[in-house]
């Protein structure tokens, strides 16, 4: 009899998740499943993202449904904390504590054997001085995402949620810590980035959910998402010398679904093939011997991109 | 008892703001024994005064301060996550907090208040001052923990407990005397000395035991909304 080989048990299960503030949803009916590497949560402020995160490390209790890290409830059961490490949004910090006291500390109360080289460790990956006296209160915003980082990884946990972790990191820095995600990733830990920065994601170059108003918007890998939000509808105001003639010659063509005309050198077009779009603009301009003068995507901004997935 | 988080809480409680206060307690404790030691009736007006500013002003206020910020600070400044998010039992937590608070305000409120008996001279009520102070501030320390860990203004909420219930509502018969825990210490001074003390008419048993149930009930419900609570 031939077995069936199942594949590795997720590391971070939500099914049916919810979660309520009274009247406000944060986070609806959401269900994915997490394995070992880098997954983007990736949404716009307000989509309830943190909330997820915070659910998943056992700091907010789901108002439905289920979230399970290695298979245990992290809510329920303090012992599966010790295999999760969290670097939370907010910038607060235990101020009067050093960097390195602050990472040893959570070496500590993580129980591991020598917190004070596991600190060391943590605190020269995220490249701080291990020797800078200061007090946390001192800190720069990049200094706190990395000191952060650094108390999550400092117990080396199989999970690793951070919550907007590049905000405040100037360019090389945020390279730098790209390329951990990615080693932590490939070292066979599961690391949960969130993010409202599409770009950001881009470089992730994982799995991404998309999450939008409390919902999972999207699941998949990043250019399976880019492509979906590539292939929206459009509406493009479109600024010509001609705009009724060119109108007409995009409708013929069949690039485009509807047509306003605003002034008299004003159209605005609804596409459902940008792509096609692109590529029949030009040359029907030419045809009709019309000047182009601007194209602009009325809709174009993360929000609209966010709604689309949402309501498709 | 964890004794990182222990450090932790302590580190948070001290402000200068809370020291100064110490400070200017501490002082009228002594200015009033002094006045005590100079009065006609020394034995009255000593038991009068310790029970009236220990048990009902220092020891309350001082644990309000120092207790209701032990965990109190580190909700409001969303800090609590990395002690939270460790794999250290609930009730590790509130045990180490609850002895934070006892050792920063114990030691330093029962020692004035023990000198100030002292200065009193008025030799009954040496160890019942300190007796009756400890008690008093491991209720209120028990109580004003759970209150910082339960309320965003638990400052405020303490203060208003502490002048309306204690001070006032306290006032109005027996069974509202029963429900104030400062009526229990001053039992005890009143019992050391026989200086008969309004409110101060609790058993000797009583005395004892409830303060140190009210402490043990706030360690109880600060564990129990540990483990319950959301953390920002």
């Amino acid at each position: 009899m031939s077995q069936v080989q199942a594949g590795p048990p997720p590391m971070v299960q939500a099914i049916g998740v919810s979660k309520w503030f009274g009247d406000l949803v944060a986070v609806s009916d959401v269900s994915f499943s997490i394995g070992a590497g880098v997954t983007a949560l990736l949404g716009p402020n307000g989509a309830g993202k943190s909330t997820l995160l915070r659910m998943m490390c056992g700091l907010a209790k789901p108002s439905n449904g289920v979230v399970t890290v290695l298979g245990k409830n992290p809510r329920a059961d303090v012992a599966v904390l010790g295999r999760i490490g969290m670097a939370p949004q907010q910038e607060s910090l235990l101020d009067y504590l050093s960097g390195r006291e602050f990472v040893e500390l959570a070496a500590q109360l993580h129980h591991v054997d020598n917190p004070v080289e596991a600190a060391r460790r943590a605190i020269q990956t995220v490249e701080l001085d291990l020797d800078d006296p200061r007090k946390l209160s001192t800190y720069s915003k990049g200094m706190r995402q990395r000191i952060k980082l650094a108390q999550a990884i400092v117990h080396d946990p199989l999970v690793i949620a951070l919550d907007e972790p590049l905000t405040g990191l100037d360019p090389r820095q945020r390279r730098e810590m790209i390329q951990l995600f990615h080693r932590l990733g490939s070292e066979g830990k599961c690391v949960i980035v969130s993010s409202h920065v599409l770009d950001e994601v881009e470089r992730f170059g994982s799995r991404v959910l998309v999450i939008a108003q409390g919902r999972l918007a999207a699941e998949g890998d990043f250019r399976e998402i880019r492509n979906l939000m590539d292939d929206r509808p459009l509406r493009i105001s479109i600024r010509t010398d001609q705009p009724r003639a060119l109108a007409i010659a995009l409708l013929d063509r069949g690039v485009i679904s509807g047509c306003r005309l605003e002034a008299d050198n004003l159209v605005v077009v609804d596409t459902s093939d940008p792509t096609a779009f692109r590529r029949a603009v030009a040359p029907a301009a030419r045809d009709q011997d019309a000047s182009l003068l601007e194209l602009r995507p009325l809709d174009d901004d993360l929000e609209s991109v966010f709604r689309y997935l949402v309501m498709r | 008892m964890n004794p990182h988080i222990y450090r932790v809480v302590i580190r948070s409680q001290i402000s200068t703001g809370r020291l100064l206060a110490l400070a200017g307690l501490s002082g009228v404790a002594i200015l009033l024994a002094f006045a005590a030691r100079a009065a006609d009736d020394p034995v009255e007006v000593a038991t009068q005064s310790m029970g009236t500013f220990g048990t009902n002003v220092f020891a309350p206020f001082i644990a309000l301060a120092l207790g209701s910020a032990a965990l109190g600070d580190l909700v409001e400044d969303r800090t609590l996550v990395y002690v939270w998010l460790r794999p250290v039992p609930r009730h590790t937590v509130a045990t180490a907090a609850f002895a934070a608070v006892l050792s920063v305000v114990g030691p330093i409120v029962v020692a004035v208040m023990t000198v100030a008996a002292a200065i009193t001279g008025v030799e009954d009520l040496l160890v019942a001052t300190a007796v009756a102070t400890a008690l008093a501030v491991f209720a209120y320390s028990g109580l004003f923990l759970a209150l910082g860990l339960r309320f965003k203004r638990s400052l405020l909420i303490g203060l208003g407990y502490i002048a309306i219930w204690e001070l006032l509502m306290s006032r109005l018969g027996d069974w509202f005397a029963r429900l104030s825990v400062r009526s229990y210490p001053m039992s005890i001074l009143s019992d050391a000395t026989g200086v008969s003390m309004r409110l101060a008419d609790r058993s000797t048993l009583a005395s004892y035991i409830v303060p140190l149930a009210v402490g043990m009930a706030g360690l109880l419900y600060t564990s129990w909304r540990l483990s319950r609570t959301e953390i920002d």
